[in-house]
């Protein structure tokens, strides 16, 4: 039996726990500012002191549509009564699969999902991510009160597009959104990403 | 559309109590992100080991739940349950007719555990990857790869750098999150590939062997030749040579020499040997120069045309040299075997073999005047595979010759030349002053590779150098009137061995301090910065275009654009409008990353002009010949 295989069964594992906990892992948030459906220009700056999660979106794909099954609206629910800013981002390029062209067709998506984030910025261009390095919708950033990135990548241990692994599956997001509740440093701070890559517009 | 596997090895993906054997994927660029996928047809060998408790005759059913995605710009999830019922039989099966070949290509084609040795060390910015073993030796490095298993250990957007060693090689890696952490990984695992084998590795931290590096990157990879193309570059090179004829070391040589056949246009027969002659002689030198110079690259080290001119000593030289030719023509001294003397006087008894010589020395004399002239576009002929560079220099050498040969074989023109006469001594001292100016731009050059106490040195010694050809010069004057000065011709050597041991000390002239003449501005409101691979990767992080100058002292073609294209104030309102920022790499000096980045790009010398976009994504590559407006539409498109 060759090596490769055996090496993915071990990718196969847990991954929270090939992750070494009590990481010193805390990048500075790069600043940004993007339209929101409403056309105000928001940016990360004038939410300074409050923690705040990043959630790329593509309302197409599949990996999205497990997650928008009703645990990311959950999720934001649960975050947005605590005092946390959510804010989902749609990267897509005009003419890719999950863009919107305004603030209206996103509102319409929004409202047929019961989403219930803070805002949803439009990033037709790819500024945002591209700052962030955003690499797959669902991507995720948890970013505390001080501006720094403490949590970023997946938004739970089971990669796979099927709604029946929810319940099975550890939220991410979920823990390192406790974790800075309670104050204690994000025990798992990366986890790559999984979904469908990114649609940037063509080089 | 087609099939693929994202991020292979998927980490996470559930594949049970099977194991797939996973071909060694290919890189895919969508926008900015780097994907490890497959591409049309793709084979997932499973090896199954049948029981001993198998019974022959009866039929075992295997059965597959298979998940998979199927993408080209969108993805669409796909579920298929698969059967199989394979009959049992005794003794080893033969190949299926239809899949037993590909099957068994792909086993062979997978990455194989070979015993690779391999260390991996954190060097700044770069995490360094170097992997040896008798796999490695001699392989073809171009292309090398290295896919980790892990997503979180490098960058894998980022271009891997290659660097080879005797017994392997060095990649140059970004690290990834891990390494942002406290604690890094201590363990590096994935494959190698390289072209037409992959290899796993299991590096850890260490320090690289002195096997896996020194030979420089691989040469570029041979491009498949596109005939037009190829057809283009000969026709540029034949022109180029035709131009060659005028530059100031050249042009005296052989103007003189068409105006001493003149004097003998009534025998076509020997004119025409002659021109032939030095055809000859032209051709076997251009190609012995490209020879030695392809020789050198597929050794390994990192040269260009032009390369020489990165060696202060070598500048030095050649600017004393110049200096030389040039006092020589002013008529200060006679040089009984100066190549002007061979040629001339040779010729002049119409010996084809010193139409050969003139043809050679021609070149010879022409290769330092012409390197800094013609550096871009012989870089790039030589990252063509030898056989098209060598046809590229074929070209040049043929133009260079055609308007000696032409001349020698049409008598009519022949006859319109001026007679020989008192007005080609006067031609000769007027073509003296090219030479004066060649020699100081050298020291110029030479002054920006070795600061100001070298620079004193050179100076010193182009006067010693002056003073000894006029003091033989003197000799020869006596010697003609019959009064050989011995005592001045010891002086002239005396003075000239001091003139040499002078250039010589320049050898260990510091370079001045690289970031003073970096930072210099480029011109009235237009700065640069020094470059490198992570401030361009930052600037563009923080969504500014960025250009980056490939540059170099001894390039002219490069001050003629930073002059020409660079220094106006409409270039540096651009810049500012569009939040742009230029970057200099200065390649006056050998540097190994500057060189690599040129091969990145596949080119052997400077200049260079890259484009960022502000978005991020591969830079544009901008004409070696720039104009103001082509800078700022560059500019201006990369920032929208």
């Amino acid at each position: 039996m060759s090596k490769v295989t055996r090496r993915l069964v071990a990718a196969g594992l847990p991954l929270a726990a090939l992750v070494a906990p009590g990481l010193a892992h805390a990048r500075p948030a790069p600043a940004f500012t993007a339209v929101d459906i409403d056309g105000q220009t928001r940016s990360l700056a004038e939410f300074k002191g409050k923690t705040v999660v990043l959630e790329w979106v593509n309302e197409g794909c599949p990996y999205v549509k497990k997650h928008y099954s009703g645990n990311m609206q959950g999720l934001q629910a649960a975050a947005t009564a605590d005092g946390v800013v959510w804010l989902t981002i749609a990267s897509s390029a005009p003419g890719k699969q999950g863009h919107f062209p305004d603030g209206g067709s996103a509102r319409t998506w929004m409202n047929a999902r019961g989403a219930r984030p803070t805002t949803l910025l439009l990033d037709g261009e790819g500024v945002v991510a591209t700052a962030y390095k955003a690499k797959t919708t669902p991507h995720m950033f948890v970013i505390d009160k001080t501006g720094a990135i403490v949590y970023e990548g997946a938004i739970d241990d089971i990669p796979s597009n099927k709604v029946e692994d929810l319940p099975k599956a550890r939220n991410l997001v979920a823990a390192a959104l406790a974790d800075v509740k309670a104050g204690r440093k994000v025990a798992v701070a990366y986890v790559q990403p999984y979904g469908c890559a990114l649609k940037y517009k063509d080089a | 559309m087609w099939p693929c596997v994202r991020k292979s090895p998927p980490a996470g993906t559930p594949i049970g109590a099977i194991h797939i054997v996973w071909p060694t994927p290919e890189q895919t660029r969508v926008g900015p992100l780097l994907d490890y996928a497959y591409k049309g047809e793709v084979l997932l060998p499973v090896p199954i080991t049948v029981p001993a408790s198998a019974a022959p005759g009866s039929t075992v059913t295997l059965k597959a739940a298979a998940a998979f995605l199927v993408c080209e710009e969108i993805c669409i999830p796909e579920d298929a349950i698969l059967t199989l019922d394979m009959p049992i039989v005794s003794g080893a099966p033969g190949p299926d007719p239809k899949w037993g070949a590909v099957v068994a290509r792909t086993l062979a084609d997978a990455p194989k555990a070979a015993g690779l040795k391999a260390v991996f060390k954190r060097d700044g910015a770069v995490l360094k990857l170097a992997i040896t073993g008798a796999p490695l030796k001699g392989a073809d490095m171009a292309g090398a790869y290295f896919y980790p298993y892990s997503g979180k250990v490098i960058d894998h957007a980022a271009e891997q750098t290659i660097e080879r060693g005797p017994e392997g090689l060095t990649l140059g890696l970004k690290p990834g999150f891990d390494f942002t952490t406290g604690t890094p990984p201590t363990e590096l695992a994935g494959i190698i590939a390289l072209s037409g084998q992959a290899y796993e590795v299991t590096a850890i931290a260490g320090e690289p062997p002195a096997g896996a590096f020194g030979l420089g990157p691989p040469p570029a990879a041979a491009r498949p030749a596109d005939a037009t193309g190829l057809l283009t570059a000969l026709v540029f090179a034949f022109l180029g040579g035709l131009i060659l004829n005028l530059m100031p070391c050249v042009f005296p040589v052989l103007s003189m020499k068409a105006a001493s056949l003149a004097g003998h246009a009534h025998d076509p027969g020997k004119t025409r040997l002659q021109g032939l002659a030095f055809l000859v002689g032209v051709v076997a030198t251009f190609l012995a120069l490209a020879g030695l110079l392809i020789a050198v690259r597929a050794g390994g080290a990192a040269v260009g045309w032009g390369f020489q001119l990165q060696s202060p000593v070598v500048v030095a030289s050649l600017a004393l040299v110049m200096l030389l030719v040039a006092l020589n023509m002013s008529g200060v001294f006679e040089f009984g075997t100066s190549v002007q003397g061979v040629g001339g006087s040779v010729s002049a008894r119409g010996g084809v073999t010193g139409a050969f010589f003139t043809g050679a020395l021609a070149v010879v004399v022409a290769a330092p005047c012409t390197a800094p002239f013609m550096a871009g576009a012989l870089g790039f002929a030589l990252t063509q595979p030898p056989v098209i560079s060598l046809g590229v220099f074929l070209a040049l050498a043929l133009g260079f010759a055609a308007p000696f040969v032409i001349l020698t074989f049409a008598p009519a023109l022949m006859a319109r030349l001026p007679r020989p006469g008192p007005w080609m001594d006067t031609l000769k001292k007027g073509l003296a002053f090219p030479m004066y100016g060649t020699a100081a731009w050298l020291v110029w050059v030479f002054s920006q590779q070795a600061g100001s106490i070298a620079l004193g040195q050179v100076f010193a010694a182009a006067v010693l150098l002056g003073f000894a050809a006029w003091l033989w010069g003197h000799a020869q004057t006596r010697r003609a009137v019959g009064k050989p000065s011995l005592v001045a011709l010891l002086a002239a050597l005396l003075a000239l061995a001091g003139a040499i041991a002078l250039t010589a000390l320049t050898a260990q002239a510091t370079p001045p301090a690289a970031v003073a003449t970096n930072a210099a501005p480029t011109g009235p409101g237009l700065a640069s910065e020094p470059w490198s691979p992570e401030k361009v990767a930052a600037l563009q992080a923080e969504g500014r275009p960025v250009m980056v100058d490939f540059t170099a002292a001894w390039c002219v073609t490069c001050q003629v654009n930073e002059k020409v294209a660079l220094s106006g104030a409409g270039v540096a309102q651009a810049f500012r409008d569009n939040n742009a920022v230029l970057l200099k790499a200065d390649w006056t000096n050998r540097d190994a990353t500057i060189a690599a980045a040129l091969a990145e790009q596949g080119r052997a010398g400077v200049p260079l002009y890259l484009v960022y976009p502000a978005k991020g994504g591969p830079p544009v590559i901008l004409p070696q010949l720039l104009t103001e407006g082509m800078v700022i539409a560059a500019i201006e498109k990369a920032a929208s």
